[in-house]
Order: structure tokens, then C-alpha cells, then sequence
């Protein structure tokens, strides 16, 4: 019993360090993108898919999801990017992607916005979204 | 029975009403004191009297999405210097041709400078203020049109600005309330950037008048030459003197880089009004900084001088009183100086940071120094 227990609390541990983060967009998206292109659609320097439509990502709300991803994938702290986002937002040349609370809530907004991309931990991908990289 | 059909028919036109605009709110503040430390001296309008309300701003900005690729944006600014009377900073209409072309309409910040864009928003540099002896033009918005287009040239971000528009105003240059009136101010602003590097020039003309007032000793010298000048006949150095339909221009040129955690900016700005007793301006700073995690440490010097073209000098030989009073006005007009500041910034908190900033200021002219200390909280809600 006490060997479950700890074996549960390392994995939660291990868990919460070395989650895996999927990139994830609608299941009926067919454009190819790699991360260079990931990067510049959360820095709001790429604004439409490459089939022309138009891109309308999510981030989460400030969980340990959105810091892996911030690091992994765009390479800049929650600090830096909030100074970057207000440098676009007070200079009307930008609007931050819309922050989602939770993996679930990501999923349920992909799976029925055709022209959406977030992400989430690799973990809890699931058939109603298409995995496009993982990080 | 009859009611039901109108409410619902109210109820429809409500949902399809153009009302249905969304609209955002971004808010930044920055609550700043400081004081100097020499008794008699003032700087950054602080004197030796700790002041939280001299530099302190706090700011909202509305916008809204409107449909068919149009938005509106309202900037209202309350500034501790004027009492925090709100005001309108910009208000202006974006329409968005494409991705990477849009045209705006209102009132807007001229992009003089790297952070012009968002001067007021402290939490987006890392100084209490930006260095002032290169941020040091009196005015920041204007009313007119801007262009701008965004493009990528291979890893290269490119960022192209063109403005056309006027000021009109009061603005302290020379005398304390000058007013002043710019005409078809025109320019460029181009940004390039590649990750960690970015380099940017702008260039503005602009058809300027300001008025000078007897508020100041200078003021009056200056209307009392120009005054004696006229009188004598010497219509062009009158002319030279006043600050009448004259041809402003501003150049400037900058670098930025953000290479791991080492930060490093530069700025060269010049600025000329031909033909007045304004004397030409070149200022630049230059900047380190480094990053480690939530702290940021850095340095910068500037250096500010100000001064007429030689041949500006002995304009009237054959009348010495008038030519010594040219003389005096030109001379009056210049000035040298240079800045140190060392500082650190930490962000303690997802959407705010603590700043301490150190100046040294030194008048090479008067050849005095005076010390600032701020501290500034930064936020961005």
C-alpha cells in the first residue's frame, strides 16, 4: 500500500516535470506546420493558415501547460511575452491569443472551431483533435 | 397574444444590432517616485522633494472589432504631471487591407523613436523612462493617416510605417507655452528584425511654426532681437531667428538586441528646424543590460549636443550690435550634456515589475551634475 502510494507520488512528480506538449489543431485542418511557423502564429507575426484561412490560436491561462510551451516552443518567459504582447496591444498592432483554463477546455474549442490550434499536455490528446507536433 | 411577435421582433433587431461590437479593454499604470538628491536642482521634474505623482500614468485603452476588417481604438491617458486629468491620447480607425497591410485614421504617436509606440507603457522596457536626452522631442501624437505594412523577407521581419498628418499645440521650446503649428508632417519609419536583432530608421519632415513667448529670459531676448532686427531692416535674420513656416526634419536610427540574456540597444536621433534660433539637435544613447530569470540589471550613457552650423555666426558684420546680438541668441541656444543611469528591473509578478533607476546628469556648459532616484511599480492589466 505504502509502495502504491509513493509510486503514485513520483509519478505525479515526474508527471508535472517532463509532460510532454502536444500541439494540437482541428481534425479536419490539412496544412502542414512546423514550429518555426507554431512560433510566429503565437507571436501574431503569421496570421492565417497556409491555405489563406484566417489562424485563431488559444493559449491556457498561466498553468504549468502554457510555461512549457511558452519555453519549448516560442522561447520566451511568461515576463517576456506579456512585455511583448503590451508593446502590440497599446500600439493597436496586435491582440494576444484568448486564454483557455485547462487541457479540456483547449480540446473542446479545437475540436469545433475549424480554424483553431492550441495545445496541450501530450497525455490527454484525445480522437477529436489532430496532433500537428509534439514538443 | 399580439405582444409575443413584437418582443420577439425587438428581441431580433437587438441581436442584430451593430452594437454587437466586441469590445476589448487593456489597461497599463505605472506609479513612479523619485526625488533628486542635490538641494537645489531639478530634473525629469523632480526636485529635491520625493514626488509619487510627477511621472506617475495610468492608462486605458479601448478597442473594438468592428466588422468587414475595420477596429476603433481609444487610448485615455491620466498623467500624475497634469494633476491625472484623463485625456484622450489616440483615438483612431484601423481598416485592414490584408494580413500585412493596414491603413489607420486619427490621432496616433509619431514613431520617432524605438519605443515611441509605447512610451507611456513602462512595463514593455526595462528603464524607469526611456533615456530622455534622446526622448526629449515635446510632443508625441499627432492627426493624420498612417500606412503600415508588415512583410517577412526570408527569417527577416520587416516593418514598414508611413505617416502623413499635423500637430497643433502648446509646447514648451523656448519659452514655457509656445504655440506651436506643424504642417504636413510626413515620414517613414522602417523596422527590421530577425530574433534577436532589430534595427530601425525613421525620418519626419515637417512645415514648423512656434511661437515665442516673453514667458522666459531666453523668450524675450529672442523676440527683442528679432524685434530690433526687423526694425533695422534686416528682414532674413529676422527671419532666421523666428520659428515661422520653417522646415523641421528628424532623423533617426537605431539597434536592438536580445541575444540570450544580454540586451543591448542604441539610438542616434538628429533634429533640425533650418532657418530659426533653434539650434541642431544630435543626441544618442547607448544601453546594456542583463537578464537572470526575474532580474534585469543594466546601464546606459547618453549624450545630448545642441548647437549651430559656424556659419551661422556674424551674420550682420556691418551692424556690430545686431551681429553680437545674433551672436548671443546662437550661442544661447546650445547645450551639451550627458547622462548616466544604472538601474535594475524585476518582474515580480506575471503582469508587473519593480524598477529602480540611479541618473547622473551632467550640464557640460554650467558644468553641474544633479542625481535622480526613481522607483516605479509597472502594470498591465
Amino acid at each position: 500500500m505504502k509502495k502504491l502510494i509513493l509510486a503514485g507520488l513520483l509519478s505525479v512528480c515526474s508527471f508535472s516535470v517532463l509532460a510532454d506538449i502536444a500541439v494540437i489543431v482541428n481534425a479536419n485542418n490539412g496544412n502542414a506546420i512546423d514550429q518555426t511557423e507554431i512560433k510566429k502564429i503565437y507571436l501574431g507575426k503569421s496570421k492565417s493558415f497556409a491555405d489563406g484561412t484566417k489562424v485563431n490560436p488559444v493559449n491556457q491561462n498561466g498553468n504549468n501547460v502554457a510555461d512549457e510551451f511558452n519555453d519549448k516552443v516560442v522561447g520566451k518567459s511568461s515576463s517576456q511575452l506579456n512585455a511583448y504582447w503590451s508593446k502590440l496591444v497599446f500600439t493597436g498592432k496586435g491582440t494576444p491569443p484568448e486564454k483557455l483554463d485547462n487541457d479540456q477546455a483547449v480540446i473542446d474549442f479545437v475540436s469545433s472551431n475549424a480554424d483553431s490550434i492550441g495545445y496541450i499536455d501530450s497525455s490527454k490528446v484525445t480522437d477529436s483533435v489532430k496532433v500537428i507536433a509534439t514538443f | 397574444m399580439k405582444k409575443l411577435p413584437i418582443a420577439i421582433a425587438i428581441c431580433a433587431a437587438c441581436l442584430s444590432a451593430p452594437s454587437y461590437a466586441e469590445i476589448r479593454i487593456n489597461g497599463f499604470a505605472s506609479i513612479v517616485g523619485g526625488k533628486t538628491l542635490d538641494d537645489d536642482s531639478s530634473l525629469y521634474g523632480y526636485d529635491n522633494d520625493i514626488s509619487f505623482k510627477n511621472e506617475s500614468v495610468f492608462a486605458l485603452q479601448l478597442s473594438a472589432d468592428l466588422q468587414d476588417k475595420l477596429s476603433a481604438t481609444a487610448q485615455i491617458v491620466a498623467r500624475g504631471e497634469n494633476d491625472f486629468d484623463a485625456e484622450f491620447e489616440w483615438a483612431y480607425l484601423t481598416y485592414e487591407f490584408t494580413d500585412e497591410l493596414q491603413l489607420s485614421a486619427g490621432k496616433m504617436r509619431v514613431p520617432f523613436y524605438r519605443y515611441s509606440d509605447f512610451l507611456d507603457v513602462g512595463y514593455a522596457y526595462r528603464w524607469v523612462r526611456p533615456p530622455q536626452s534622446v526622448y526629449n522631442i515635446p510632443f508625441s501624437t499627432y492627426e493624420g493617416l498612417s500606412l503600415l505594412h508588415t512583410s517577412q523577407l526570408g527569417d527577416w521581419d520587416s516593418t514598414v510605417q508611413v505617416i502623413y498628418g499635423g500637430y497643433d499645440g502648446t509646447i514648451a521650446v523656448v519659452s514655457v507655452n509656445g504655440d506651436t503649428e506643424l504642417n504636413d508632417i510626413a515620414g517613414i519609419n522602417w523596422t527590421l528584425s530577425y530574433d534577436w536583432f532589430s534595427a530601425r530608421a525613421a525620418y519626419f519632415v515637417a512645415d514648423t511654426s512656434i511661437a515665442i513667448e516673453n514667458d522666459t529670459p531666453t523668450g524675450v531676448a529672442l523676440n527683442e532681437l528679432e524685434e530690433a532686427l526687423r526694425n533695422a531692416g534686416f528682414v532674413d535674420q529676422a527671419n532666421n531667428i523666428a520659428v515661422d513656416e520653417d522646415d523641421g526634419s528628424f532623423l533617426a536610427l537605431g539597434v536592438s538586441i536580445d541575444y540570450n540574456n544580454l540586451l543591448f540597444d542604441a539610438e542616434y536621433t538628429e533634429f533640425e528646424v533650418d532657418n530659426s534660433a533653434l539650434a541642431k539637435q544630435t543626441q544618442y544613447y547607448t544601453s546594456v543590460g542583463y537578464r537572470m530569470d526575474e532580474w534585469i540589471v543594466h546601464l546606459t550613457y547618453e549624450n545630448n549636443d545642441d548647437k549651430h552650423e559656424s556659419n551661422r555666426y556674424n551674420a550682420l558684420p556691418a551692424v556690430p550690435p545686431l551681429n553680437q546680438g545674433i551672436n548671443l541668441v546662437l550661442e544661447g541656444s546650445k547645450a551639451k550634456s550627458n547622462v548616466y543611469t544604472i538601474g535594475t528591473r524585476y518582474d515580480f509578478h506575471p503582469s508587473a515589475a519593480l524598477k529602480v533607476d540611479f541618473s547622473r546628469f551632467k550640464d557640460d556648459i554650467s558644468d553641474t551634475e544633479t542625481d535622480v532616484i526613481a522607483v516605479a511599480v509597472d502594470l498591465v492589466f
